[in-house]
């Protein structure tokens, strides 16, 4: 009885002498400025710098551990859940939609502008990606991923090789295309196959854009809603050819073994860039730049890129980024895609609803 | 008259055991009830109610968001008024439903009967295996049906194996036909419940009667069995026609793009549309219609006695 009760004397005395020693360690290795409430990131699933600390390496290297002290991330799957999100009243303290809805931010208040000189490698971020987020002079949002829309064919299944999005309309696919179930994006790609400007265009072009997208039904398999469904569709093969793909899908099909190809179609790419803005009642600058260089990091964005195959947008990153991705961006002729490649614009929210009930009546139409 | 009073519980327990629970709990026999009922009240007020409010201001916004939000219209009713792809295709989804409740209500009448009449002393086991189906997720028994109508699914697979079919046929899956199918499958069981219930309540006596007087077999059914079935047939086609116009989740996971029913343009008008007083005004119209086969229901059933008991 007097052994077993020394016994737990001790395992008391190691145990009271452990916990003493992890608090004090913990005190060593906690930052000054740790804040009353932690940051509130709105985040893309897939990007969580508590998930995947190496996209934002200082940042999750100094504050590591402690991380929920910092940041509190809240994600989202889709830019029309975040900006509902936002719009009704969740307060973000930093945001990270997609460029055609930069301008909704701007317009609604949601966002405030940024102070560049605060952000040391904004000089490395190509003028392309940052001009979209400027609005009244100011910039809005740190652009940080950018990506293509290409086509993803199953080159083992199709009886010849598409070459254009105008393709997409021929007989030989009935049945076995499958194209984003997005407005904005689908109007784009419809658009362009037609020879149409995607981002001007008069009513009379859209009401074309409309039929020919209701003339395509034949076509169509089925639309897809998200990455998953798009890897799933081609993966099954019952979809030869899918629409506005990203690069994140074609390289876990080829990871997989399937034989696909990107293929970026005559009239060039649809593309678009993302990136982080400043919510309004953010108050925290301080961790919020931190955060910001961090994510901006050349580190960081390559690590980015080299998991996914989307694009850095801070161009110092470059070096570092594995060939095969580098060369599925053609970063080494990125002026000349530039010229062919259409970046989606900022939409005004007429535009926008103009186009989500374009959409919802080519669906609907029977 | 025997249902008459087993109707009336209230009032032999209010005789038998009132006095006795009121000197127990020291609480009167009014607020028992109110204390009873609270908690499932509260539940539909907060979940059902309000939102429901919520959602007819919501349609007369003329935004969900921002100044806009305060602005009174009835622009959403309008549009949905002149814009014949909403229609249509509002039609299109009950179209689809009755088709649902009349082959679920088909295939479940035979099940129930043989549940009812034939099962003898297997019934409870038939009826969990029927039932167990059920206790798998909603979305993964639509999911399966991929690996029986996809282009390599085993309906496919087999055909082609038999010689019948040379290409695998593609309009199996993400069309129309596609969730009519499914969604028949998913309702079966719950269209059977009911007309098995109805069949049960049917006196053995009443059919001897019928072959007495010298009713074949089928004319017993028809005579005897199947309209006092009724009821039962009823209140299947309403569990099934109500939840299935409003049905999203099958029409987006195999309809494809003909497929679609009304239930997928009001999850876009939240989600991706972000206008919400539109979603908010076709959902009132899709619940609107819906009421009025179950209030004409209800109505007929009061006058006619069909689901038993308050016949005067």
């Amino acid at each position: 009885m007097k052994i077993y009760r020394f016994r737990a004397l001790v395992l008391l005395a190691v145990f009271v002498s452990t916990l003493l020693a992890g608090c004090s360690a913990g005190a060593g290795t906690q930052e000054i400025d740790k804040p009353d409430e932690p940051l509130v990131i709105l985040e893309w699933t897939g990007y969580e710098v508590t998930e995947y600390p190496q996209f934002f390496v200082p940042f999750s290297d100094k504050y590591g551990d402690n991380i929920n002290d910092y940041v509190n991330v809240s994600v989202f799957g889709d830019d029309a859940e975040a900006f509902a999100k936002v719009q009704s009243g969740f307060n973000a303290d930093i945001i990270h939609p997609c460029s055609s809805w930069w301008g909704l931010y701007v317009e609604s208040g949601l966002v405030q502008p940024l102070d560049v000189s605060r952000i040391a490698e904004w000089e490395n971020i190509p003028e392309a990606f940052r001009e979209p987020g400027k609005f009244n002079g100011e910039y809005y949002f740190v652009p940080w991923d950018w990506y293509y829309e290409a086509l993803l064919v199953r080159t083992d299944l199709v009886p010849e090789m598409p070459t254009s999005l105008a393709d997409l309309w021929d007989p030989m696919y009935a049945g076995h295309v499958s194209l984003w179930d997005n407005g904005e994006v689908s109007f784009a790609t419809a658009a362009l196959a037609f020879g149409i400007d995607p981002f001007n265009t008069s009513p009379e072009q859209d009401e074309f854009v409309k039929q020919k997208l209701i003339e395509i039904k034949p076509n169509l398999l089925t639309y897809w809603l998200d990455y998953t469904q798009a890897i799933e569709l081609s993966a099954s093969g019952d979809a030869w050819i899918v629409a506005s793909a990203w690069q994140d899908t074609w390289s876990v099909l080829v990871d997989e073994g399937y034989e696909v190809a990107y293929l970026e179609p005559e009239e060039g790419y649809l593309a678009g860039v993302c990136g982080y803005g400043i919510g309004t009642n953010n108050t925290n600058l301080d961790l919020t730049y931190e955060f910001l260089n961090a994510a901006i990091d050349p580190h960081s964005m390559a690590n980015f890129t080299n998991e996914y195959w989307y694009g850095a947008a801070n161009f110092a990153a470059n070096e570092f980024i594995d060939e095969g991705a580098a060369e599925l961006l053609q970063l080494d002729d990125f002026e000349n895609v530039l010229k062919n490649t259409r970046f989606y614009p900022p939409l005004t929210a007429e535009r926008r609803d103009l186009l989500s009930d374009l959409w919802n009546e080519v669906k609907a139409a029977p | 008259m025997r249902d008459e009073t087993s109707l009336n519980p209230p009032v032999s327990i209010q005789d038998g055991h009132g006095g006795i629970e009121k000197k127990l709990t020291g609480i009167p026999r009014r607020s028992q009830l109110a204390l009873l009922v609270a908690p499932s009240a509260l539940w539909l007020i907060i979940l059902l109610v309000l939102p429901l409010i919520t959602m007819i201001g919501l349609s007369f916004q003329k935004s969900a968001f921002g100044p806009d939000s305060e602005v009174f219209t009835f622009a959403s009713y309008l549009n949905f008024w002149q814009n014949s792809a909403y229609q249509s295709l509002l039609g299109k989804s009950l179209w689809i439903s009755l088709v649902v409740a009349g082959l679920s209500i088909l295939l479940a009448y035979p099940v129930a009967y043989f549940l009812a009449f034939h099962a003898g002393d297997k019934q409870s086991l038939f009826l969990n295996i029927m039932i167990i189906p059920a206790w798998t997720s909603f979305l993964l028994r639509v999911l399966a049906w991929r690996l029986i109508l996809g282009s390599n699914g085993l309906i496919n697979t087999f055909l082609m194996w038999l010689g019948v079919i040379q290409e695998p046929i593609s309009g199996l899956f993400y069309s129309v036909n596609a969730v009519i199918i499914t969604l028949v499958y998913i309702w079966i069981p719950f269209a059977a419940l009911p007309i098995y219930v109805a069949l049960l309540r049917i006196e053995p006596g009443l059919l001897e009667a019928a072959s007495d007087l010298g009713a074949k077999p089928w004319q017993g059914f028809f005579k005897v069995t199947l309209p006092l079935s009724i009821p039962g047939i009823l209140a299947a086609f309403l569990y099934v026609f109500i939840p299935t116009v409003g049905e999203y989740v099958t029409p987006a996971l195999v309809g494809g793009p003909n497929g679609l029913m009304i239930g997928n343009i009001i999850w876009d008008q939240f989600m991706r549309g972000l206008d919400w007083p539109m979603g908010a005004t076709l959902s009132l119209v899709v619940m609107l219609i819906v009421l009025l086969p179950l209030v004409f229901m209800a109505k007929a059933a009061q006058q006619t006695g069909l689901f038993g008991g308050k016949s005067e």
